[in-house]
């Protein structure tokens, strides 16, 4: 019995949710798309713990998408010193943080309990570059090559979504999901 | 005296500035573009103020310009196999594998001048009799300098290579050199089953493993000591004679073979060179001989020969760096961890330095019977011995060089074994054979300050301290001026401070203020009833702005 009402349960959110998808025109590379906070509404942070990586001089992944609350886990996995410093989140200049230096093979953890662009740099190696996008929810999703996006599971409702690329403006847009919905970006610098 | 001592004697008066820009445009600063683009890493991966390495950028050079560990990991362009590895195997039925760069491993370089020379520059104008109008030092100047070129890599194996060369200078096509030209065999102490990185060996042209580079100094201007050639008082007028005529200088680099082991990041760091002896100056293109061309060539002469005598010179550095953190991972570490990311060690570093050398003279003697001059050869060993140190702590750097050197003096007799006054005229008298007088000596040594003051911006403070009473007396000899090398004391002192500002990683703005060594155009004394001296010193300051990028 109590299985049954589990299934129905999850008949009735998946047919009150859907499919965002569109496509982000703004060059190489990858965006990210994510909803913007809905009101009246908080999630709980996920128990996933993404990992940026720092291997071959770069930051790997280029871009982590992850939703407030999360930890993300730095790893150096090169066999030179790193360090991971961000002057800014979102151009805040306050929230800037500098997580030192530490030896090959071992991480670090830190929690983003604000939304924005991290850029993360590396102090010793200045052509680093890499982000963490935190999105204010688990609405989030990044971009293919060709810039196609898809956000699964967002609830039927109308909710502001924004796209970020590397390099130019956050663009924002009113979406109603009612079922699968659709929404293209064109970012410009 | 050789043509070359002579040519030192007339760098005075109105050759002045001309020979002192020579010496500015031979520095030779080096960034590796090249290694950025192999890597995709910026110039401050291995630079502080390009091309002064920090702590990375010596232990990357140390490797063989490698990385210290992983370094395939690190490339971006991948190696272009000149053979599997696999035919390891095989070998010695065949060529043993190696690897090129996947790009052509090339950076170029090019730099321009601005100079404000002091007022005094006009002094010497005095010293030009009619119906001679002395050369014109403009006060304010624009000037080229070097577009030079230059490559450097791996070819697999632990063989490192370097070529660096000066395409043109002073805006002249081929008025330039080869600066560096090597090839080092890293760590060949593997063979031998010797601790890693205990035995190295370089082959070719190179910079002698001086305590701190001339030819990749941050500095516009070099540093005087290494520019100190010892050649002897040759003045009648004054009782000291010394019959010591040496061009060898620091500051070229030399042509051998080099044995080098330790790191220069931390702990014993020693190198053992042995080089061609040249001590007249006498280029290698220009030491051709019909009758015995080198065995690269045939009716031309080849190559020609580098040295001019069978000895050949031996340089030998030893140095320890004391890593000063308190952390034993940090403090063996390439790298010192600091809270805020990895960063230079705080170190003190000691070292010492010896050179020995033989240089050798050759003179018409006294005709014989027959009619004939014999020709004889004259030894007069030398010796350079130094000291250094450097002190750093983050981004503040003391360092300094004291060296002494001294030449035998061989001092030329007649017959009856008489002195015969220096110098010796080709036209006679001439030589029967030599007699060891008091030997030439100078010292000197130079202390420098940089200080990092943003990663951007570099303060420098420097003095140099240059003592040879045979400058001086040589000077006094033309009795009219005191050159820039034989100032107005025995002993020339010069302060340069500086700001160094990169506009990009690549690109340095550099401005450099000298205060120049006291010199004189009134020397008063006849030298028999009175002594030689200079009076009424002035001083010939400049100020120098460089603006140089590499890519």
């Amino acid at each position: 019995m109590q299985r049954l009402v589990i299934v129905f349960l999850i008949a009735c959110l998946a047919l009150s949710a859907g499919n965002l998808t569109g496509k982000v025109a703004a060059g190489k590379g990858n965006s990210a798309v994510y909803v913007e906070a809905i009101a009246g509404k908080t999630f709980p942070p996920p128990a996933t713990v993404p990992v940026m990586d720092q291997k071959s001089l770069l930051f790997q992944p280029h871009i982590v998408v992850v939703q407030v609350g999360s930890t993300v886990e730095f790893l150096n996995s090169d066999k030179v010193a790193h360090n991971i410093f961000w002057p800014a989140v979102s151009g805040n200049k306050k929230m800037g943080h500098n997580m030192g230096t530490w030896p090959s093979g071992e991480k670090r953890s830190f929690k983003f309990d604000t939304p924005g662009v991290v850029p993360l740099l590396c102090n010793v190696h200045p052509e680093m570059s890499g982000y963490i996008i935190v999105s204010p929810t688990p609405y989030f999703a990044l971009t293919d090559a060709d810039g196609n996006y898809k956000i699964a599971g967002v609830p039927n409702g109308s909710y502001t979504v924004s796209a970020w690329h590397e390099g130019m403006k956050i663009q924002s847009k009113p979406v109603n999901v009612n079922g699968d919905a659709t929404q293209d970006f064109a970012l410009s610098k | 005296m050789s043509m070359s001592s002579a040519a030192r004697f007339i760098a005075s008066g109105s050759l002045l500035i001309p020979l002192l820009s020579l010496l500015l445009l031979n520095k030779d600063s080096k960034a590796i573009p090249a290694f950025s683009r192999q890597y995709g890493t910026s110039c401050t991966t291995c630079h502080l103020d390009f091309p002064k390495l920090n702590d990375f950028g010596k232990a990357f050079k140390d490797a063989g310009f490698k990385f210290p560990k992983d370094d395939e990991s690190f490339l971006k362009v991948a190696p272009v196999m000149l053979g599997a590895p696999a035919q390891k195997d095989v070998w010695p039925h065949s060529v043993w594998p190696g690897e090129i760069p996947g790009m052509p491993p090339i950076g170029l370089r090019m730099n321009n001048f601005f100079q404000f020379t002091g007022k005094a520059r006009t002094q010497f104008d005095a010293l030009a009799a009619p119906p001679n109008v002395p050369g014109y030092i403009p006060a304010t100047d624009f000037e080229t300098g070097f577009f030079s070129i230059f490559t450097a890599g791996n070819f697999g194996s632990d063989i490192a290579f370097w070529v660096d060369d000066d395409i043109s200078v002073a805006g002249d096509n081929g008025a330039g050199g080869l600066g560096d030209g090597y090839l080092k065999f890293v760590n060949i102490g593997r063979f031998l089953k010797l601790p890693k990185d205990t035995l190295s060996l370089r082959a070719g042209q190179f910079e002698l493993d001086l305590p701190f580079t001339q030819a990749r100094s941050i500095n516009l201007s070099p540093y005087d000591i290494y520019a100190e050639s010892n050649i002897g008082a040759m003045n009648a007028l004054v009782p000291v004679q010394q019959n010591v005529a040496n061009q060898f200088t620091f500051a070229n680099a030399a042509k051998g073979i080099e044995l080098s082991g330790g790191h220069t990041y931390g702990g014993y760091h020693y190198s053992v060179a042995i080089v061609d002896q040249n001590t007249s100056g006498v280029s290698q293109s220009a030491n051709a001989n019909p009758y015995v061309p080198s065995a690269t060539g045939g009716a031309n002469g080849g190559v020609g020969f580098a040295s001019d005598s069978s000895f050949k010179n031996v340089y030998a550095r030893f140095s320890y760096r004391f890593n000063l953190e308190r952390d034993t991972v940090s403090r063996n570490a390439v790298q010192a961890a600091g809270q805020t990311g990895p960063r230079d060690h705080t170190y003190l570093s000691l070292g010492t330095f010896y050179m020995n050398g033989n240089s050798l003279q050759r003179y018409f003697g006294v005709p014989t019977t027959g009619g004939t001059q014999p020709i004889l050869s004259v030894h007069e060993p030398y010796e350079r011995l130094g000291g250094d140190f450097s002190f750093n702590y983050r981004t503040f750097n003391l360092f300094g060089v004291y060296m002494y050197g001294r030449d035998n003096n061989m001092l030329p007799v007649d017959a009856t074994g008489a002195l015969i006054p220096l110098p010796l005229s080709p036209s006679g008298p001439y030589p029967a054979s030599f007699v060891s007088g008091g030997r030439a000596t100078f010292n000197g040594g130079f202390v420098e300050a940089d200080y990092l003051i943003l990663p951007w911006i570099m303060a420098i403070a420097r003095w140099d301290g240059v003592h040879s009473e045979a400058d001086q007396i040589n000077a006094l000899a033309l009795a009219t001026n005191t050159s820039y090398f034989g100032a107005f004391q025995s002993t020339r002192y010069r302060f340069t401070p500086g700001m160094q500002f990169l506009i990009h990683p690549n690109i340095k703005a550099s401005f450099e203020y000298q205060f120049r060594p006291q010199q004189a155009i009134t020397i008063v004394g006849d030298g028999v009833t009175t002594p030689l001296s200079a009076a009424d010193a002035f001083r010939v300051n400049t100020f120098l702005v460089g603006l140089e990028f590499v890519y």
